[in-house]
C-alpha cells in the first residue's frame, strides 16, 4: 500500500532524511528498543509478574462496592483485547479496527458451543480461543502484507462483515440474530476453572480467573516482545523493504503478531462471554472495535500495560459518564489530546515523566565530575 | 550500542515496566476508595430513619431504564410517566403501606450491555431492588440472567416477546403487558371479520417481530388465509423504501405490520409516498398505530385495525382517576405505554401490600395467587409464569373528535387471558 | 424487475454519490481519510431539521446548510489538517476519528437523542408516476440533484484553473508547490467544498432517512468502503462506486437478502487486496 498511497511534501522513507517511521506508527517513542531474553531479566519480569499476581488476588477484599468490583472486572476483559490490539500496534506498526472480530467471534463460538452444541462449557471455552486464533491465523493472511490505512480499512471490513453475518435472519437459528444467544450451560461438567455459571456472574468470584488470564496475558506478550521474534518485528516494522533485503522473511513474522495479538482478543471474548452469560451482536459492533481502540491509544500502547491502563479508564468512565451520554465527547477529545500532543498515550507521558525524573535525581546525586 | 548504554536501556525499561504496574495498581486502588467510600454512604443514608413508627418503614425504591435514544425514545419517555402518576397518587396517600415510593431513572441506548451496567449499579449502588421501564424483550431477556445475582425483581410493562414467559422466562421477572401470542389469539377471534383473504407480514427483525409474524401466520393459516410474503427489518431503520417495493410486488389484499415506534411513523409515511396502502382490503398494524403516533401519521391511518392494549373510554373508577390524574400531569390521555406501566406499579404495590414489605424475595413470594384490579374493570391474576393475565382488544382507527390528530380507536373485539393464554408454555422451565 | 427497486438503488446510490465525492477530494489531495465525514453529513441533517421545525424553507436549508459546513470545513483545515501535516496519516485519521465522536456528541447534546421525522416540502412530497409505478417525488429529486453535483463537479474539476490546481495538487504535492501552485489555498478550498458536499448530502438526506443520533455512524462505513473501491482520491471512481453500491446493496435485498448485506465488504476486501488503486487507479 506504501508504493502507491500519495506522497505528501514532508515524510519520506528516505532515512538519511528523517527516521524511518514506517507507514504510519503513531506514538512511536523515540529511543532504542530494549532486547534480550538474558535469564536475569527474564527472572526478574517472572518474580514481577507473581508479585502483581498474588498482589492482585485480594484486590475483591480491597474493593467492598459490588459495583467498582464489576468495573474493574469488566475492565480487566477488556483490557485483555486492548493488550493485543497494542502489541500489533506498537511491535508492527498496525492499527487494526478488526479486532472484535476474534473477540466477539469467540464470544459466540462459546454461546453457540454450550447452548447449541451441548458442550461443556470448559471444552467450548478452549475451542472457542483456538477457533478465535485460527481466524486470526486466516484473515491475517490476508491483510498482513498490507500495512497503514489500508490495513485499517481491511480489518474493519472483516470484523463488520461478521457483525453482519450475527445479524443475518437466515442464520437465526444459529446465532439469534438481532437478539443474541442467551448462554446457557450444558454437559456434565457445568463448571470454569471451577467456577460454576453463577459464579463467573459474580464480579467477586469471577476475578481470579480474569487476573491471572491478564497477567499471563502481558507477561506472554512482554517475553514475545522482548525476543528475536519481537526484535524481527520491530525491525520490519522501522522498514520493511530493508528488513526483507537483509534476508528476513517479512510475512511470516507479522502473522504471527497478528495471530497472537488475536489469541488476545479471544481469551478476552471468552471471559466475556463467561461472564454476562449473554451474547449479543454489540461484541461485534462498529461502537467496540473503535471503542477498544481509543483505550489503546489513550491508554499508550508503548508500554505493555498501557492498553490495560486505557481500558480501565475507558470501562470506569462509561459507568461515570455513561448515563448522561457524554462518555463518547470525553472519549474524542481524550483521543484527538492524546494523539497530538501525547504519542505514547497517558501511561507512555506518566511514566517518560517518572523515569525522567528519576534519572535527573541519578545525575544529580553523581555530582560534579563526569 | 556501547555496554553503558545497553545497561541504562535494561534499567529504564524495567523501571518503566515497574512504575507502569504499580500505576496500574493505583488505579484499582483508587477504584477501591471510590467503592468503600461510595458503599459507606448509601450505607449511613438507608441508615437513617425516622421516630415516627410508620414513617420508619424503608422507602419503595424503584430503579428505571428506559431507553433515551434510537426508535423506542418515545416510548421510554411516556413508560415514566405511567410510573410517575403511580408513584404520585401512592405518595399521595402516605406511600405504599407507609413505604415511599422513590423512582430513580438511568438510561440506556437499548443494548443489552449497556442496560445490564445500569441495572448494576441501580441495584448494587443505589439500592433499587425493583426495575422497570426496560423497553425491548432482547435486554429484558439478558437482565433475567443477571437478577439472581442483582437480588432484583424486573416489572417488565412493554416487552412482547413470547420468549420471555417461556425458554426465557424467569421467577424474578413479572410482565404486566399481554404478550405477543395472546394479543395474536385476540386478533384470530376476529380474522373472520377481516375481509383480507393472501397476507403479507412486515415485521421487526427482533425476538418481538418474529414471535407476532409466527403467531399470527399460525393464526391465519387456521382461519384458511394464505401468507405470501414475510420480510424483517431491523429496528432503527430508516429507509423502508426497498422493503415496500417487495410488498407491492408481492399483491397481497392483506398486510400485518409489525414496526414500532420511530419505524413506524416511518414505514407508514414512507408506504403512503408509494401508494402502498391503497391495494390492501386491510391494514392490521402490531403495536404500530397507536395513539402518540395519530398526530404525525394524520389521516394516512384511518381505517387500520390495530391489538388495542388498553381501553381509554372504559368505564370504571380505577381507569377514569388513571386518566385524570394522567391528563393533569401530562396535558394529554394515555394511551396503552403508560397504561400498561401504570399496571405493572399496581402489581408491584399490591404485592409489597400482601407481602407486609419491600424485601424483593418476600414481594416476589406475594405474587402467588395475588388479586390486582385491572384498568378493565375486572380483578386480574398474575401466572405462575410471571404474565398478568389482563385481556387483549382489537381496534380500529376512526375519526374521533378531540383525540390527538382527531384519531381515535373503536374498539371492536375484546378477548380475556383465560383465551388468549389458556396454559403455560412448555418451554418455561423455573 | 420491479422498476421501482432499480431507483430506490439509484437515490441511495445517489446520496453516496454526493457524500464520497467530498471525501475524495479531501483524501485525494491530504492523504488523510476523514473520519469525521459521517458526522458533518449528520451535521448538514440536523441543520436542516432545525430550519424546518423553525418554520424556514427546505430550500434556504439547502442552501445554507452547506455553506455552514463549508465553514467547518473551515476550522478542520486551519485547525487540524494543517498543523498535522508532518505526522503520518494514520494519525490524522485517528484525529479525525476523535472529532467524528465529539461532532456526535455535541449534536446530541444541542437537538436531544430522538428520531425525528423531516418532511419534504410540500411540493415534492407526493408520488409521481414513473414508467407506471407510483414513486415517492421526493426521491427522484434525490437522483436529479445527485446528478447536477455530480456533471457540476467533474466540468469544474476538468475545466477550471483552481479545477487544474486541485488535480495537480492531489497528485503529486511536492511537485505541485514547486512549480507555484498554493498547496495550502488549495488545501482549503478543497476541505471546505468537501464539507460542504457532507452537508448537502445531509440535507438531502433529512427528509429520506429522518434525523436520528446512529446516522453518521451508520453512513460512515458505507462511505468509507466507496472511497475504497472507487480509487485512491479519484473523484470519478467514487462516484461510479457510489452508484454501483447503492444499486447492489438494494438489488441485492430483493435477489439475495442474506448476501447482499455482505457485499459492501467482499467488494471492499476484493479491491483492497487485488486492485489497490481502486476502479479509478490513479486518475482523479
Amino acid at each position: 500500500m506504501s508504493s502507491t498511497a500519495p506522497t505528501v511534501v514532508t515524510t519520506t522513507d528516505d532515512p538519511a532524511v528523517a527516521p524511518p517511521r514506517g507507514d504510519g506508527a503513531p506514538g512511536r517513542r523515540e529511543g532504542r528498543v530494549a532486547v534480550g531474553l538474558e535469564r536475569r531479566a527474564v527472572l526478574r519480569a517472572l518474580a514481577v509478574a507473581v508479585v502483581i499476581l498474588v498482589a492482585g488476588l485480594f484486590v475483591p477484599d480491597l474493593i467492598t462496592s459490588s459495583y467498582y468490583m464489576g468495573v474493574a472486572a469488566d475492565g480487566v476483559v477488556l483490557g485483555i483485547m486492548a493488550a493485543g490490539i497494542g502489541f500489533l500496534a506498537h511491535r508492527s506498526g498496525l492499527i487494526s479496527l478488526g479486532h472484535t472480530a476474534f473477540y466477539g467471534g469467540s464470544a459466540y463460538g462459546v454461546a453457540i458451543f454450550t447452548t447449541h452444541w451441548g458442550w461443556s462449557p470448559t471444552t467450548a471455552a478452549v475451542v472457542a480461543v483456538i477457533g478465535g486464533t485460527l481466524l486470526a491465523v486466516a484473515i491475517g493472511s490476508l491483510v498482513i502484507r498490507i500495512t497503514g490505512f489500508g490495513f485499517l480499512m481491511l480489518t474493519l471490513a472483516f470484523g463488520q462483515a461478521l457483525y453482519a453475518l450475527s445479524t443475518l435472519t437466515s442464520l437465526r437459528d444459529v446465532t439469534g440474530a438481532f437478539d443474541g444467544i442467551s448462554v446457557v450451560f450444558s454437559g456434565e461438567s457445568q463448571k470454569v476453572a471451577g467456577l460454576t455459571q453463577a459464579q463467573l456472574g459474580a464480579p467477586d468470584t469471577f476475578w481470579p480467573l480474569a487476573w491471572v488470564c491478564l497477567v499471563l496475558v502481558v507477561l506472554g506478550l512482554w517475553l514475545v516482545g522482548r525476543s528475536r521474534f519481537g526484535v524481527t518485528l520491530e525491525a520490519i516494522r522501522e522498514n520493511e523493504e530493508r528488513a526483507r533485503f537483509s534476508g528476513y522473511n517479512t510475512y511470516l513474522p507479522r502473522l504471527g503478531a497478528f495471530a497472537i495479538s488475536g489469541f488476545c482478543a479471544s481469551i478476552a471474548g471468552v471471559l466475556f462471554a463467561l461472564k454476562a452469560s449473554y451474547v449479543s451482536p454489540d461484541v461485534l459492533g462498529f461502537q467496540l472495535a473503535g471503542d477498544s481502540l481509543v483505550a489503546t491509544i489513550v491508554g499508550g500502547f508503548t508500554i505493555l500495560i498501557g492498553p490495560v491502563v486505557g481500558a480501565l479508564l475507558y470501562i470506569y468512565a462509561q459507568g461515570r459518564f455513561g448515563d448522561t451520554g457524554n462518555l463518547e465527547l470525553y472519549m474524542g477529545l481524550a483521543l484527538i489530546v492524546v494523539v497530538i500532543f501525547l504519542p505514547g498515550g497517558v501511561v507512555g507521558f506518566v511514566t517518560d515523566r517518572v523515569v525522567r525524573l528519576r534519572a535527573r535525581l541519578w545525575r544529580g546525586r553523581k555530582g560534579a565530575g563526569s | 550500542m556501547g555496554l553503558r548504554e545497553s545497561l541504562e536501556e535494561r534499567e529504564m525499561s524495567v523501571r518503566a515496566k515497574v512504575s507502569a504496574a504499580l500505576l496500574a495498581l493505583l488505579v484499582s486502588g483508587g477504584l477501591a476508595a471510590c467503592g468503600s467510600d461510595n458503599d459507606s454512604a448509601s450505607g449511613s443514608a438507608s441508615g437513617s430513619g425516622s421516630s415516627s413508627a410508620k414513617s420508619d418503614a424503608k422507602p419503595l425504591k424503584i430503579g428505571l431504564i428506559p431507553p433515551t435514544s434510537g426508535a423506542l425514545a418515545v416510548f421510554g419517555t411516556d413508560e415514566m410517566k405511567g410510573w410517575q402518576v403511580a408513584a404520585d397518587q401512592a405518595n399521595a396517600q402516605g406511600g405504599v403501606d407507609g413505604h415511599k415510593v422513590e423512582l430513580i431513572k438511568a438510561s440506556t441506548d437499548g443494548q443489552p450491555a449497556s442496560t445490564i451496567r445500569a441495572a448494576r449499579k441501580l441495584a448494587t449502588q443505589q439500592g433499587a431492588k425493583f426495575i422497570g421501564a426496560i423497553m425491548t424483550s432482547p435486554e429484558a431477556a439478558a437482565l433475567a440472567k443477571q437478577l439472581p445475582a442483582l437480588g432484583a425483581l424486573n416489572f417488565n410493562s412493554t416487552g412482547k416477546d413470547d420468549g420471555l414467559i417461556g425458554a426465557d422466562c424467569s421467577p424474578d421477572a413479572f410482565r404486566s403487558v399481554t404478550g405477543s401470542a395472546m394479543d395474536v389469539n385476540a386478533i384470530a377471534a376476529s380474522m373472520s371479520k377481516l375481509p383480507a383473504k393472501t397476507w403479507a407480514i412486515q415485521a421487526v427483525d427482533y425476538s418481538t417481530g418474529h414471535s407476532a409474524a409466527a403467531a399470527f401466520k399460525a393464526a391465519a393459516e387456521k382461519a384458511g388465509k394464505k401468507i405470501v410474503l414475510t420480510q424483517y427489518a431491523p429496528l432503527n431503520t430508516s429507509d423502508f423504501g426497498s422493503y415496500i417495493s417487495k410488498l407491492k410486488s408481492a399483491k397481497a389484499d392483506g398486510l400485518f405490520a409489525v414496526e414500532y415506534g420511530a419505524d413506524g411513523v416511518a414505514f407508514v409515511n414512507q408506504g403512503a409516498q408509494f401508494k402502498l396502502f391503497d391495494q390492501y382490503k386491510t391494514v392490521l398494524g402490531f403495536n404500530m398505530v397507536s395513539e402518540p403516533l395519530f398526530k404525525t401519521l394524520g389521516k394516512k391511518v384511518t381505517g387500520f385495525y390495530n391489538n388495542v392494549g388498553y381501553d381509554v373510554d372504559a368505564d370504571n373508577a380505577l381507569n377514569q382517576t388513571f386518566v385524570a390524574d394522567y391528563k393533569k400531569a401530562n396535558g394529554t390521555d394515555p394511551y396503552y405505554v403508560p397504561a400498561d406501566t401504570y399496571m405493572a406499579a399496581q402489581i408491584l404495590f399490591a404485592a409489597v401490600k400482601k407481602a407486609g414489605s419491600v424485601d424483593p424475595q418476600k414481594v416476589k413470594a406475594a405474587m402467588k395467587d395475588l388479586s390486582v384490579p385491572d384498568l378493565s374493570g375486572q380483578n386480574i391474576t398474575i401466572g405462575p409464569d410471571g404474565q398478568a393475565m389482563r385481556p387483549s382488544h382489537v381496534g380500529q382507527v376512526v375519526a374521533k373528535a378531540g383525540g390527538p390528530g382527531g384519531l381515535g380507536f373503536k374498539i371492536v373485539s375484546t378477548t380475556p387471558a383465560s383465551v388468549t393464554h389458556p396454559s403455560v408454555s412448555p418451554d418455561c422451565k423455573m | 424487475m420491479n422498476f421501482a427497486q432499480v431507483l430506490n438503488g439509484l437515490a441511495l446510490g445517489a446520496l453516496l454519490m454526493i457524500l464520497s465525492s467530498g471525501l475524495a477530494l479531501i483524501y485525494g489531495l491530504r492523504g488523510v481519510m476523514n473520519f469525521s465525514h459521517g458526522a458533518l453529513y449528520m451535521l448538514g441533517a440536523y441543520l436542516a431539521y432545525e430550519a424546518t421545525s423553525s418554520g424556514l424553507s427546505f430550500w434556504l436549508a439547502l442552501i445554507l446548510a452547506p455553506l455552514g459546513l463549508a465553514v467547518v470545513g473551515a476550522m478542520l483545515e486551519l485547525g487540524f489538517f494543517r498543523n498535522l501535516q508532518q505526522r503520518s496519516h494514520i494519525e490524522t485519521g485517528l484525529v479525525t476519528f476523535g472529532i467524528a465522536l465529539v461532532l456526535n456528541r455535541l449534536i446530541i447534546i444541542v437537538w436531544g437523542d430522538d428520531t425525528h421525522p423531516v418532511s419534504a416540502p410540500k411540493a415534492i412530497d407526493g408520488t409521481t408516476s414513473v414508467f407506471g409505478t407510483a414513486y415517492p417525488t421526493y426521491r427522484l429529486l434525490i437522483i436529479g440533484a445527485a446528478a447536477v453535483m455530480a456533471v457540476a463537479l467533474v466540468l469544474w474539476l476538468r475545466n477550471s484553473r483552481v479545477g487544474l490546481h486541485i488535480r495537480a495538487a492531489s497528485h503529486d504535492t511536492e511537485t505541485s508547490g514547486i512549480l507555484g501552485i498554493n498547496v495550502d489555498r488549495v488545501s482549503l478550498i478543497v476541505v471546505c467544498l468537501g464539507a460542504a458536499l457532507a452537508g448537502l448530502a445531509g440535507v438531502l438526506a433529512a427528509p429520506y432517512f429522518s434525523v436520528s443520533p446512529g446516522m453518521g455512524q451508520s453512513i460512515l462505513i458505507t462511505v468509507l468502503i466507496v472511497v475504497v473501491v472507487g480509487g485512491i482520491g479519484s473523484v470519478g471512481g467514487a462516484m461510479i462506486a457510489a452508484l454501483l453500491l447503492g444499486l447492489v446493496q438494494i438489488m441485492g435485498n430483493v435477489w439475495l437478502p442474506s448476501v447482499a448485506v455482505l457485499v459492501p465488504y467482499a467488494l471492499l476486501i476484493a479491491v483492497l487486496l487485488w486492485r489497490p488503486t481502486g476502479i479509478a487507479g490513479k486518475r482523479v
